[in-house]
């Protein structure tokens, strides 16, 4: 008899945002059997929020020359302080021409300049106008893209699938187990897998993150013995609407507009005299929130960020989704008035460990995008190359999980007690009719997060914020769904994402107390300088018999030079 | 502040109503998550950007199909509510509007899976139906194809749809017709005819009684629409071009 809960592929993608859609375009094409299963329908994924844009050395702005990839390499490791892998830089840099044209060949409608080519804006950090974009939703455009891409029949989607865990046989991946959100059932799926995940981001309560953003990948990965790294990297965007923390993106800064205290005055000048509102995105954020910490902020909470004397037309060719997001959610229209706005979580550049073919050490495992950690974003990541990474190594992630495709026997008994286990995880939490409900925990891991591991950092309010996450585990073991729902039992979703999040959080503060430096967006009050000699490494952290056990591994610094990070 | 939400779980369906504190600059969504972490986590409802460009909540939020997250509730419970759309039969199917309260359904015409989540297989697949890819013949540039601002703009009106299918939840014909391919469908459609980089005839693919030839010019889709697509306005220009090329 055929089993009904087992579903053989060759590829699985766990994850349907521009990551994982480019990572089964490329195993389709490779000739592979592709399955990607998703929590959400895949365009409701989080790329779909990226305004922005995804840089790449076209050199396409008239009266500037040519760009050079070797010059995006090099603004890419500076903006990253070094830690980022040289060699990973290079790939995602020197691709970088064909992936953009790549997206335009497949439907794309990027903006243009007035010569017809592809159109581009200067971004933080980078001394080019080097960033590509479609008005202020190129996440969107391309996330649309893809998704028409890979509708073809041939790949076969399993939307509103959350994964459960990961299936091993002799010490490698060889499949997962889902539970179908919309009925309520356990499923095995059999294949190489691709994590494609996403970030963490909605650890912090502030956040630009969708609500789905809970490190789900990260989780799976390290729970079957892959290595996570550099998670203590978390990237504060600067200007985030101050209430919900939507994004406002860099783009509205690298249209010109300007940072703004209490007293009206543009305080980067203070901060970056060079590249005022356009330094990069960890040194904007220490600057906002000193301002608001000396007392220069708006009710103590924000500053301005005015686009008023960009003129009406600029921004509503430029920015209008932005416009839009400033009157819906905050009442306020740019043409007019400045945007009330403040730090809030946007990335996470750790993840889970990879090498440049997006191989973790777990084999049959694979990982791309803002789960993953190549590195190529090393302790701060650049506006405009998150977009290109997805493609960039989503593109490798797919291939490379091709080529390793075995023909080989799947032993159904470990699909089976896979699911089995993840039975005697949910069953549980579901029966169980008192305790703790997983919104209480949430709320007060969210706020520590962003209290204890926050835009600045200090050892013993970093030791309390430890404490505070493990107490919270302690506090989950009591867990209870109130909920017995089969169908869509969005209570249990919810909890089992806390878990991840739980395990996520104490990684992120095991790595940040450890790194004794300041670096990127990690900056510590009690070690401000950056110490090469002891911290020039990449933390590493895997699954040990007690818990997280940390290391440090060597960066790769083939191509320039160590420098003080100056703009 | 009340709202009164509808609930269905497999089997029967029924309102119930919550009392959910009024906070500065809420959305209708935070009071949906309010109500899920507080009051009763069996409520069900999909959810993911929170920001208006996902698609994910798309409802039916006091008789107007409309993104939850965009919504806030203060307009809704201070009578400013200026959404006006021309009304139709699945709007009388259930409650009426309480006094002073909110009133949250799903989304008209699409069959209810729980609470306030739909079935959208149908809606995807007349999106599939159109066939939704850029589709070019002959010889590809080595770099972009080359457009004008002009044609960007022109297209930009069309690809801002984020198929949340607010459009057709507020469409009276997708409420009569089922095999109504509707109007995000067709925008879609109308999206690729006018992309200078494709070269296939686009139009005949609903050249027929289901397709572009249904639209009754309602133009509820336009006015429900988060992001100001004119499905309404693609739908007149593809028939008078059919028109052409039929004289």
């Amino acid at each position: 008899m055929e089993n009904e809960i087992l579903h053989e592929h060759e590829i699985l993608v766990i994850g349907g945002g521009l990551s994982g859609l480019r990572a089964s375009i490329e195993a389709l094409r490779s000739g592979r059997d592709v399955a990607v299963l998703s929590k959400v329908h895949p365009l409701r994924s989080h790329s779909v929020a990226a305004q922005g844009g995804i840089n790449a050395a076209l050199g396409n702005t008239p009266d500037r020359g040519d760009d050079d990839w070797k010059d995006h390499a090099f603004d890419t490791v500076k903006g990253s302080d070094y830690l980022a892998d040289q060699d990973a830089v290079d790939i995602l840099c020197k691709k970088a021409p064909e992936a953009v044209i790549e997206l335009e060949h497949m439907g794309t409608v990027f903006s243009r300049f007035d010569n017809g080519k592809i159109a581009q804006r200067p971004f933080g950090g980078a001394g080019f106008p080097r960033t590509c974009y479609a008005a202020d939703r190129t996440g969107h455009n391309l996330l649309h893209t893809l998704y028409e891409q890979s509708i073809s029949g041939k790949i076969k989607f399993y939307d509103e699938y959350f994964v459960t865990s990961l299936v091993k046989e002799d010490e490698k991946c060889v499949g997962c187990a889902a539970l179908d959100v919309r009925e309520g059932t356990l499923h095995a799926f059999s294949g190489n897998v691709i994590l494609a995940t996403g970030g963490f981001g909605r650890i912090y309560n502030r956040s630009t993150n969708a609500l789905i953003n809970t490190g789900d990948g990260a989780f799976l990965a390290y729970d079957i013995g892959a290595a996570l790294e550099d998670m203590e990297f978390i990237q504060f965007h600067p200007t985030t609407l101050y209430g919900s923390n939507i994004l406002i993106t860099e783009g509205a800064r690298g249209e010109g507009a300007y940072l703004k205290n209490s007293e009206g005055e543009r305080f980067m000048n203070d901060y970056a005299p060079d590249a005022m509102e356009l330094a990069p995105r960890d040194i904007v954020a220490r600057a906002i929130i000193t301002e608001v910490n000396e007392g220069r902020g708006i009710e103590d909470e924000y500053v301005h960020l005015d686009l008023t004397h960009l003129g009406e037309e600029k921004i509503k060719e430029r920015l209008p989704g932005i416009r839009q997001i400033a009157m819906d959610f905050a009442d306020v229209d740019p043409v007019k008035e400045p945007i009330p706005v403040q730090p809030g979580q946007h990335y996470s550049m750790g993840g889970i460990l990879v090498d440049n073919d997006c191989e973790t050490d777990v084999p049959g495992l694979y990982a791309a995008g803002e789960c993953s950690c190549v590195s190529v974003h090393g302790a701060n990541r650049l506006g405009g190359n998150s977009l290109l990474e997805t493609v960039v190594f989503g593109k490798i992630a797919g291939k490379k999980a091709s080529e390793e495709v075995k023909d080989k026997e799947i032993d159904e008994s470990i699909f089976m007690d896979a699911v089995e286990k993840d039975r005697k995880l949910i069953d549980p939490i579901v029966e169980k009719k008192d305790g703790i409900l997983y919104s209480e925990i949430l709320k007060e891991l969210r706020e520590s997060m962003f209290h204890h591991f926050g835009v600045f950092r200090d050892g013993e309010m970093m030791k309390e914020g430890l404490e505070k996450i493990r107490s919270l585990k302690e506090k989950f073991e009591d867990v209870y769904v109130g909920s017995d729902d089969k169908k869509f039992n969005q209570a249990l979703i919810r909890t089992l994402e806390l878990r991840n999040m739980l395990l996520i959080s104490e990684i992120v503060a095991i790595g940040a107390i450890e790194r004794e430096e300041s670096r990127g967006s990690h900056y510590r009050t009690d070690f401000t300088e950056r110490i090469d000699e002891k911290y020039l490494k990449h933390t590493v952290v895997r699954k040990g018999e007690e818990g997280p056990e940390l290391e440090y591994s060597p960066v790769n610094l083939d191509r320039f030079e160590v420098k003080e990070r100056e703009y | 502040m009340k709202l009164r939400i509808f609930r269905y779980d497999g089997e029967g369906s029924h309102y119930d109503e919550f009392q959910v504190p009024h906070e500065s600059g809420q959305t209708v969504l935070d009071a949906l998550f309010y109500i899920q972490e507080n009051l009763d986590d069996s409520l069900s409802f999909r959810y993911s950007c929170r920001g208006a460009v996902c698609g994910s909540c798309a409802m039916l939020i006091n008789k107007v199909p409309r993104l939850a997250c965009r919504t806030q509730v203060k307009s809704l419970v201070e009578g400013e509510d200026d959404a006006e759309i021309k009304h139709y039969p699945a709007l009388d199917k259930g409650d009426e509007i309480p006094e002073g309260a909110v009133l949250i359904e799903p989304l008209p015409h699409l069959p209810v899976e729980k609470d306030l989540i739909v079935d959208q297989d149908k809606f995807f697949e007349y999106y599939r139906d159109i066939e939704p890819m850029l589709k070019t013949e002959g010889k590809v540039p080595e770099k972009e194809y080359e457009m004008s601002p002009k044609e960007v703009n022109e297209l930009e009106e069309y690809t801002n749809c984020i198929l949340c299918a607010a459009c057709f939840g507020a469409c009276p014909v997708d409420g009569e017709n089922e095999d109504y391919r509707g109007p995000a469908a067709l925008a879609k459609l109308y999206r690729f005819h006018i992309d200078p980089r494709d070269n296939e005839d686009r139009l005949e693919l609903a050249d027929h009684e289901d397709g572009w030839w249904a639209c009754e010019f309602h133009t509820n889709c336009r006015k429900v629409c988060p992001k100001n697509v004119p499905p309404n306005i693609a739908i007149g220009k593809a028939r008078s071009q059919l028109q052409k090329e039929d004289e």
